[in-house]
C-alpha cells in the first residue's frame, strides 16, 4: 500500500514538473515577424477604445490602431481579450506581445513592463449623480464618501494617496462599477470619463461630471521587459502614425471629438 | 526568461492578506451555520414532511444546486436593486452563500436522516419523543459520524467559494491578493502566499468542525 502510494506520488510530481516546464517567454521582434502574426491585448469593456460589435468581435480605437501597426509590420493581427487586472501578467508571460487599453504610464508599472512613447492622453475626472454636492475632486476626501472603483486600475493608487478618508468599494469591471453607481451603492467614480460614457447611457440616471478634472495621464503600449527590438520598432511606428495624422484621425472617428490634450511627442523620443 | 523570486516585495502585505483570510473564514462560518439550520429544516421536511411542504423544498433544492453560486449572488447584488431591494456587498454574498449552502446541506443531511435505522426512530416515537426531539436526540447523534466527511467537504468548498466575494466588493483574501498583485505585479509570489493562506484557513475550519463534533456529539473524528 505504501509502495503504490509512493509510486502515485512520484507520477504526480513528474506531471507537475513536466507541465510547469513550459515557461513562456516574451517574443522578440524577429520571432513575431517570422511567425506572421502579432498578438495584441485589447480590453473590450472600455468603449470606444474597445467594444464588441454586432458580430461579437472586438472593435474600437485600440483594434483599429493595432491593425495599422500590424499592417506596417507586415503581419496578421490577433486580438486577445484582456481585462484591467490581468493585462500586465499577460504581457509579462508572453501571452500577448503588447497591450493597449489605455495603458497609463506609471513608474510602478514601468518596474515590470516597458512602455512605448505615448499614443494618447487620458483625462481623469469624477463621475457622480446629479444632486450630489461635489464641486471639486478634493470634496471627496471625507469619511462620508463611498467611491466605487474598478479593481487594478490607476485611480486606486491616486485615491490611496490623495483621498485617504474616502471609503472604496472595488468591483471587477467598468460595466459593474457604473451600474453600482447608478444603483446608489456609491457616491462617485473617479476614472477616465471618456471610457465610461457608453456604460452611462445604459442607465436611466441623471449623471453629472465634476467640472475640475483631476489630472492628465499619458497612455502608451505596454510591452514585456525583454522583448528585444519590439519597443524600438513600435516607437518608430507610433511616431510615424502621429506625424501622418493617422492617430488623430482614428481618435476622431471613435471618440467623435479631438483628443482633449495633445500628447506632445517630438521626433527625438 | 529568468524570473527571480522576490518574496521580499510581498512580505509587507502579509498582515493585509491575513486579515482577508480571517474575513473569508468569517463569511464561510456564518454561511455554513445558516446553511446547517436551513439544511436540517429542509431535510426534516423532505423526510417527514406533508404533501405540501415537500415540493416547495424540492424546488428550492433543485434551483440552488443546479445554478452557479456566482450567478445566484450576482442576481441578489445587481438585479434586486431594480426591484427596490438594495443589499450591501457583505449581505448579498452572505445571503447567497447561505441559501446555496442550505440547498446542498439539505441533500447531505437527508441522506444522513435516511441512514438511521427505522427501528430507532420508531422506538423514540413510541417513547413519546416529539418530531424535533427525535431529530435532536436520536437522529443527529447517530448521523454525526457518518455525515462528518461530506459536511467538512462542503465547509471547505464554501471557504474556497468565498473567493468570488471579491467580485462584489468584499475585500476577502482573493480580492486583497488581486489588489496586492495590481500594486506589486509579483503574481507568482502573491498567489503562492494566498494559496498557503487558504490551506491554513481550511485546515483551521476542518479542525474547528472536528472539535465541535467531538464535543457536541461525542463522535471521534479525524481531521486530515
Amino acid at each position: 500500500m505504501l509502495r503504490s502510494l509512493m509510486r502515485r506520488m512520484t507520477v504526480a510530481a513528474m506531471l507537475i514538473v513536466g507541465l510547469s516546464a513550459g515557461v513562456v517567454e516574451a517574443r522578440t521582434l524577429d520571432e513575431i515577424i517570422r511567425s506572421g502574426a502579432i498578438r495584441v491585448g485589447v480590453n473590450p469593456t472600455l468603449p470606444p477604445l474597445g467594444k464588441f460589435d454586432e458580430k461579437n468581435e472586438i472593435t474600437g480605437f485600440d483594434a483599429e490602431y493595432a491593425a495599422e501597426l500590424a499592417k506596417m509590420l507586415g503581419v496578421k493581427l490577433e486580438i486577445v481579450q484582456v481585462g484591467s487586472p490581468d493585462r500586465i501578467p499577460f504581457v509579462q508571460t508572453g501571452k500577448i506581445d503588447f497591450v493597449m487599453g489605455a495603458m497609463t504610464r506609471t513608474p510602478e508599472r514601468a518596474k515590470v513592463i516597458d512602455f512605448t512613447m505615448p499614443v494618447h492622453t487620458e483625462v481623469m475626472g469624477v463621475l457622480t449623480i446629479e444632486g450630489k454636492p461635489y464641486k471639486h475632486w478634493k470634496d471627496l476626501d471625507n469619511e462620508g464618501v463611498t467611491l466605487v472603483q474598478v479593481r487594478g486600475t490607476t485611480p486606486i493608487k491616486f485615491i490611496e494617496d490623495n483621498l485617504k478618508k474616502a471609503k472604496v468599494t472595488q468591483l471587477d469591471n467598468y460595466p459593474d462599477a457604473v451600474r453600482a453607481l447608478a444603483q446608489g451603492r456609491g457616491d462617485a467614480l473617479v476614472d477616465i470619463i471618456d471610457f465610461v460614457g457608453e456604460h452611462m447611457n445604459k442607465h436611466q440616471v441623471k449623471w453629472k461630471v465634476v467640472e475640475t478634472p483631476v489630472d492628465v495621464y499619458y497612455c502608451g503600449l505596454g510591452i514585456a521587459k525583454n522583448a528585444t527590438g519590439l519597443r524600438d520598432w513600435l516607437n518608430v511606428a507610433i511616431f510615424e502614425l502621429h506625424k501622418k495624422g493617422k492617430t488623430a484621425e482614428i481618435w476622431k472617428k471613435w471618440f467623435g471629438i479631438d483628443m482633449l490634450y495633445p500628447t506632445g511627442v517630438g521626433p527625438g523620443f | 526568461m529568468s524570473y527571480t523570486l522576490q518574496f521580499g516585495q510581498v512580505w509587507p502585505y502579509l498582515p493585509t492578506l491575513a486579515a482577508g483570510a480571517l474575513l473569508s473564514l468569517q463569511i464561510a462560518f456564518l454561511a455554513f451555520c445558516g446553511g446547517l439550520l436551513i439544511g436540517t429544516a429542509g431535510a426534516a421536511a423532505l423526510s417527514f414532511g406533508g404533501t405540501w411542504i415537500r415540493p416547495v423544498v424540492r424546488v428550492y433544492v433543485v434551483f440552488f444546486t443546479n445554478t452557479p453560486q456566482l450567478v445566484q449572488i450576482y442576481f441578489l447584488y445587481f438585479a434586486l436593486p431594480d426591484a427596490g431591494i438594495l443589499l450591501s456587498s457583505f449581505n448579498a454574498v452572505l445571503l447567497g452563500m447561505t441559501l446555496n449552502a442550505g440547498a446542498y446541506l439539505t441533500e447531505i443531511q437527508r441522506a444522513g436522516f435516511e441512514s438511521v435505522h427505522l427501528a430507532e426512530v420508531e422506538a423514540a416515537e413510541v417513547l413519546g419523543f416529539s418530531r424535533w426531539q427525535q431529530i435532536l436526540y436520536v437522529i443527529l447523534p447517530h448521523v454525526a459520524r457518518v455525515l462528518f466527511p461530506p459536511l467538512s467537504n462542503q465547509y471547505i468548498l464554501m471557504t474556497l467559494g468565498t473567493s468570488m466575494a471579491a467580485i462584489f466588493g468584499v475585500e476577502e483574501l482573493t480580492g486583497r491578493a488581486f489588489n496586492v498583485n495590481a500594486q506589486t505585479f509579483r503574481s507568482i509570489e502573491v498567489f503562492s502566499l494566498t494559496a498557503a493562506l487558504y490551506v491554513i484557513v481550511t485546515f483551521a475550519a476542518t479542525a474547528l468542525l472536528a472539535v465541535t463534533g467531538r464535543l457536541a456529539f461525542r463522535a471521534k473524528m479525524r481531521i486530515v
